[in-house]
Formats: structure tokens, sequence, C-alpha cells
């Protein structure tokens, strides 16, 4: 049983916070007996719940005391902090994403007590634009290519099938049963089509579009022959995507929330050489969630068209659409490499002394901050890859193997799971044969080393630190 | 561009709205979130119905929890059964219940990742050591605890183990499924000294004969009946 209770009251729990608000609140505890606390502690952050594995993230986190309380003691204490600006609060089907206030208090040798308060979080800054670059398809001159493809993969199948049917006769039939299927349900779906109706040209031309907003696109082609169509349409479509378990029993799971039919077109002959263009536009309702993509947790919006040939494979292409909040986030002053070094919001500025001066201390609190983040963490392990610092750690176990593709292990060295004093970030340390006595004998009490950070363990999220010797 | 020239788009169809919702969700079932969502590591361990018992008695000298269990060198326990039947669910347990243990998972057609040392050493799909790793680990000694689709002790009595062997999710009862899926819903309370809908023992045998032993299957089909009922008035039923 936890030796004493912690409960969350915010200031203003009803209140929608905009990506970035302060938080206010007071965090009671209530001692059930005598309890040393090591430090409590209150986050603000976000997890993700549904079908879907866990995402989460954080934003601040404060330590507000630390000492002890007596049994029967109440104690409130404020606390102030910076909320996350992305993602927004969600609740679907599949997804949900809900923004919390977490407290913990450390108490050594018993389970730590723990409360949570939801609130609600929307968000008022666009989304990155270098994410926008890789949410649109512009689909206008990948047909020819689409086409060459077929056509060798065609070759290629017809080839391997005939010469297996020399080699051998019933390899030949099984391989051509499983083969000409496959090239013919893609010349089907992509060569056919283009076939009669020539290059088509899908776009959109705004493919970042807010709730409430118009979605631009365009059509055209440029019939080859003369060409019965049942119907030209466009679908904009809302779908949740998450996956759930790992490896061999990842299962994914998907829900389409929102249809939205549009016929440009309706049934109609069009001869060979008449150019067809449609310039339209999709309104976007306004309480639409936003596009996010959240480790194993996505929400999607496609711009669906679709050209219906009657007794012929239909043409089809999906457009990906960013519908994500209209406000603009402030730029960044000074390019790439201020972006880099940028913290995560409740974090102090990273760039700050120069290089050499910044202590390991202070480069593993940054990554404390932002470990939740993988490209945040990514930008600041490239920032500091290649610096060597004194670092303190208390080492956890060794590596019985370390990989084969671990190319920072020292010949005959060792690989060791350690953490940094504090915070306790984990590292994984690889050290050399010849100081394998000295940590040995630090057991698992403090040991200094001097080492090079090379790297980050995406895995097992630990700095990968090479020790050096002297 | 985009002006008097647009082409008017004709609407059939349907769409559908979504929205945010109100800040207090399913507040008439007292649930915060759906019980039979996916759950991370440390709260599948948490609220883990299992009887490591077994595990415990095969491979510890002294089987008390925590810094004092001494195990047993050179010996392996090995879980065997199909996916869903609780092999990893025993493994988080049994991690959870020894600070000197480590749980590797290791991923389909990846890397082998990065096997610490561990009292016990705990590897969930150990038939994909490879078998250059695998003769690392084997040699090792230490005291394994292995989740398996393949029998592995001819290789790891060849290394000197002694081996036990547990074919798991071959029967699963009524009132342990019932708890199974009430300690998810007592989790996934909103107040937590107040009532939530609870799955009672001949509900659990209905989804037994529906599912079978197959636990994650029954806990999808829950997901979205409690997904479909919870903003619904009334009794939450958990079958048809």
């Amino acid at each position: 049983m936890a030796k004493c209770d912690l409960s969350i009251e915010l200031d203003d729990p009803n209140r929608i916070y905009s990506g970035g608000d302060k938080i206010t609140g007071t965090l009671h505890v209530l001692a059930d007996a005598d309890v040393k606390c090591k430090g409590l502690e209150v986050t603000s952050g976000w997890r993700t719940h549904g079908r879907g594995n866990v995402a989460r993230g954080s934003a601040e986190t404060a330590t507000l005391f630390v000492g002890e309380w007596t049994a029967g003691q109440r104690e409130s204490y404020r606390f102030e902090l910076q909320i996350a600006d992305w993602p927004p609060s969600y609740h679907g089907s599949y997804i949900n994403i809900d923004h919390y206030i977490d407290a913990r208090a450390k108490i050594p040798w018993a389970f730590d007590p723990k409360a949570s308060a939801e609130f609600m979080m929307r968000p008022t800054a666009g989304l990155d634009p270098d994410k926008l670059a890789q949410a649109t398809q512009v689909s206008g001159c990948v047909g020819g290519a689409v086409a060459i493809v077929a056509f060798g993969m065609a070759l290629v199948g017809i080839g391997v099938v005939g010469a297996m049917m020399v080699a051998n006769l019933f390899f030949g039939i099984v391989a051509g049963l499983v083969i000409v299927p496959i090239v013919g349900f893609f010349i089907a779906r992509k060569v056919l089509p283009k076939w009669l109706l020539g290059e088509v040209q899908a776009e959109l031309i705004t493919p970042q579009v807010a709730p409430g907003g118009r979605i631009q696109a365009r059509l055209a082609f440029q019939p080859r022959r003369r060409v019965v169509l049942n119907s030209i349409s466009a679908e904009l479509n809302g779908t949740e995507v998450c996956v759930s378990g790992s490896g061999s029993n990842r299962t994914t799971h998907r829900n389409s929330f929102f249809s939205d039919h549009h016929e440009l077109e309706g049934a109609s002959t069009l001869q060979a050489g008449d150019r067809k263009e449609f310039n339209f536009e999709i309104p976007l309702p306004n309480d639409v969630p936003y596009s996010f993509d959240l480790d194993d947790n996505d929400l999607n919006w496609t711009v669906d068209l679709r050209v219906d040939i009657p007794r012929w494979p239909d043409w089809t292409k999906s457009l990906k659409l960013l519908v994500s909040p209209d406000g603009q986030g402030p730029p960044p002053s000074n390019g790439e490499d201020q972006r880099a070094l940028e913290p995560v919001a409740g974090s102090t500025p990273f760039a700050g002394p120069p290089a050499d001066e910044i202590t390991f201390a202070e480069t593993a609190t940054h990554l404390w901050e932002v470990r939740d983040d993988v490209d945040q963490v990514d930008l600041l392990v490239q920032a500091v890859t290649g610096m060597t610092f004194e670092i303190d750690t208390f080492v956890e176990r060794r590596l019985l193997y370390s990989g084969d593709e671990d190319p920072h292990l020292y010949r005959d060295g060792y690989a060791v799971w350690a953490r940094h004093s504090e915070p306790p970030l984990p590292l994984v340390l690889y050290i050399p044969h010849e100081l394998g006595d000295e940590f040995e004998q630090a057991g698992r009490g403090l040991w200094r080393c001097r080492g090079e950070i090379v790297g980050w363990d995406h895995q097992h999220r630990r700095l990968q630190i090479k020790v050096l010797v002297g | 561009m985009f002006g008097e020239d647009l082409h008017e788009v004709r609407t059939r169809g349907h769409s559908n709205r979504m929205t945010v919702n109100s800040k207090t969700r399913w507040p008439g079932h007292n649930l915060f979130r759906n019980p039979f969502g996916e759950l991370t590591r440390s709260e599948r361990a948490e609220l883990a119905v299992v009887n490591t018992d077994a595990i415990l008695a095969a491979i510890c000298v002294s089987p008390s929890g925590g810094n004092e269990a001494r195990f047993r060198p050179l010996t392996a326990y090995q879980l065997i059964g199909e996916c869903g039947r609780g092999k990893t669910t025993q493994m988080l347990a049994i991690a959870k219940q020894f600070p000197s243990a480590s749980y590797v998972y290791l991923p389909e057609d990846q890397p082998c990742p990065a096997i610490p040392v561990g009292e016990p050493l705990l590897i969930d799909e150990a038939q994909r050591l490879p078998w250059r790793v695998r003769r690392k680990v084997f040699s090792s000694s230490a005291t394994l605890v292995l989740a398996t689709h393949k029998n592995l002790a001819p290789a790891l009595r060849r290394s000197g183990y002694t081996v036990t062997t547990e074919r798991i999710g071959l029967s699963l009862s009524p009132s342990q499924l019932a708890e199974i899926l009430n300690r998810r819903l007592k989790a996934s309370r909103r107040d937590p000294q107040a009532a939530c809908p609870l799955v009672t023992v001949d509900v659990a045998a209905d989804l037994i004969r529906r599912f079978g032993t197959d636990v994650r299957g029954i806990e999808g089909y829950l997901y979205d009946i409690v997904q479909s009922q919870v903003n619904q008035h009334g009794e939450m039923r958990f079958i048809d």
C-alpha cells in the first residue's frame, strides 16, 4: 500500500487550453505514515489510448518537494507547467489522445504513489512545413514510369514462367499460377485504365487545409480512345489507422470515420482527344479532427479520385491531405541549426555557452526532457555527437550480446547498460578491455569515466557513449 | 485560378462528423478509457493474472520476490503456446517481480537486439535467436525463462541446462477469464472508489465458448462492444 495519497486539482479544469499555454493547479498530499520523499514531481504530457500501441510525450516536469512527511500530514503544492503544443486532444473510435498532468512521489523501497488529471488541448500552430512536403503526392508525371514498370514486370513474369516451363513443366505451371495473376492484377489496375484514358494528372492545389477551409484539387486527362464513363468522382475520406502488438503479432486496425462523396461528372461518352479538366473544391467541415502521425497511431485524410469505366478496370488515385490548424507558429530565427538546438516546451535554452563548456549533466538534462520525442532526441544527439565529457554513471548491467551491427564496440571490450547520476538518463557504455577491472570494482556504485557521445540506441532509448582510456 | 471557373461539385452520400468531445468521457460508466485497448508493457505486467509459482519453483533456490531471490544457474523454463495465450504476460509479470531480471523481445525479420545479463533472463520469441547468439546465451549458464513456439529443450540440454517445459493456453476457466477482464475494467475506472461495469462468470463462460482460449481475440471483441455502448445510457452488455 502506498504511504501517501496524491490528488491533483486544476485551477480551470474545464478550460480548453491552447498549445504551449501554461496550466496551473495544486497538488495535494496526504501522508498515511512517516515517509521520505526523494522527489515530488509533476509533469505535463499526453498519451494515446485505444486499439493502437501507446504513444506518449511530455512537455515540462517540475519537482515540487524533496524531504519528509509525517503520518497524517496534509500538504498542498502549487504548480505551473507549460503544456505540449502538439498533438491535439482527440477522442475517436480506435485512437484517443488525452493531455494530462501526472504527479508522482518517489518513495524509496515502496511503490510510488501517482495521480493524474486530464485536460483538453487544442493547438493553434500549423504543422512543420517539412512534414507537409511528404504528405501529398502529385501524380502528374508518374503515369509513364508506372506503365514502363508494369510492362517490365509483365515481361519478367512471362520470361520466368517460360524458363521454368522449359526446365520443369510442373514447377512452371505452379509458378505460372502464382505469377500470372499478380502480373495480371497489376496490369488491370494500372495499365488498362491508362490505355483508354491516357496520362491522368491529379493533384491537390492545397495540400494543407484547416478545418472549415476548402480543398482545391485538379484532375485532367485526354482520352486516347473513345470511352464511355459511368462517372468521375472525388471522395474525401478520414481514417484512423493504428497498430497493436509488435513483431509477428503486429496488427493494423483501420476505422473510416468520415466519407464525403462528390460526383464531378455523371455518365458520359468522351471522344478520343477530348481533353477533360476538373478544377474543383471540396469543403472541409469545421469540426473535423486534425491529421496526426504518432508512432503507431495515425489519423489520415485522403482525397480519393475515381474514373468509373463500365466493364473495364477503374482508374483510381489517392491523394494525401494534411488537415492542420491555420495559425502559424513563429519561424525559427536561425535555420536548421537553431531548430536542432531548440528544446521542447519547458526546457531551458540549450544554445547558451560554447559547445566545449557544456557539461554532460546539461546535455543529459536536455535529452531527459525530450526523451519521448524521437525527432528532438535525434536533433540533440546529432548536435552533441563527437563531444567528450566527464560522466558520472551507475552501471546497471552488462550485455551478454550487444548486436552484430554495433560498430562502437571495442574489440574484446564490453558493452554495459548504465544510467547517468542525475537525471537518470539511460546510457550504453562501450568499455575497452583494459578498463574492465576498473568498472567491475565499481559494482553498482558511482563510476566516473571519460567518454565520447557516439549515438542514440532507439530501441532501448539509451545514449551511446564510448568510454575513453585515460 | 480558382474563382468562378471552378467546376461546381455535386454531393451525394453521407458525411460523418467527429469532434473533440466534452472533457469528461463516459461518466455514466465511470470509465476514462476503453479498458480493452492496448496497454503499455508495465500496465500489462501490473494487471497480469498469472500464476508464476510453477516457474519460480523451477528456477529459484528460494522463490521469494524482490532482491532476496536466488536463482538456479543452468536452469531453463520454456513456455510453449500459440499467440494470445499469455506467454508474454507471464514473462512481464516475472520481470516486474524481480528487479534483477531482464526481458528481451526478439522481433521478426530484424537484427537480434542487445541482450543484457539478468537474473532471470527472459527471452520472448526465443525461437528467433540466431544460432550464434543462442550459443552465446546458452553458454552463459544464466537462469532462463523462454517464450517460444519451438521446443528448445534439446539445445538447452546439450548446453548442460535442466529444462522444464510448460505448454500454455490449453485451458482457461470462466472465473480466470472474468478476473483477467475485470482487472482491466477496474484499472480504467475514472473514480477508483466507484463501481464500473464488470464481466460475470457466466458472460466469461459464453466468451470462452465463442473464442476458446484466445484472450487477445476476446479483448479485441470487447473493445468494440464497449466502444459501441459506452455513450449509451443503461447497463453495459458484454455479450449479445
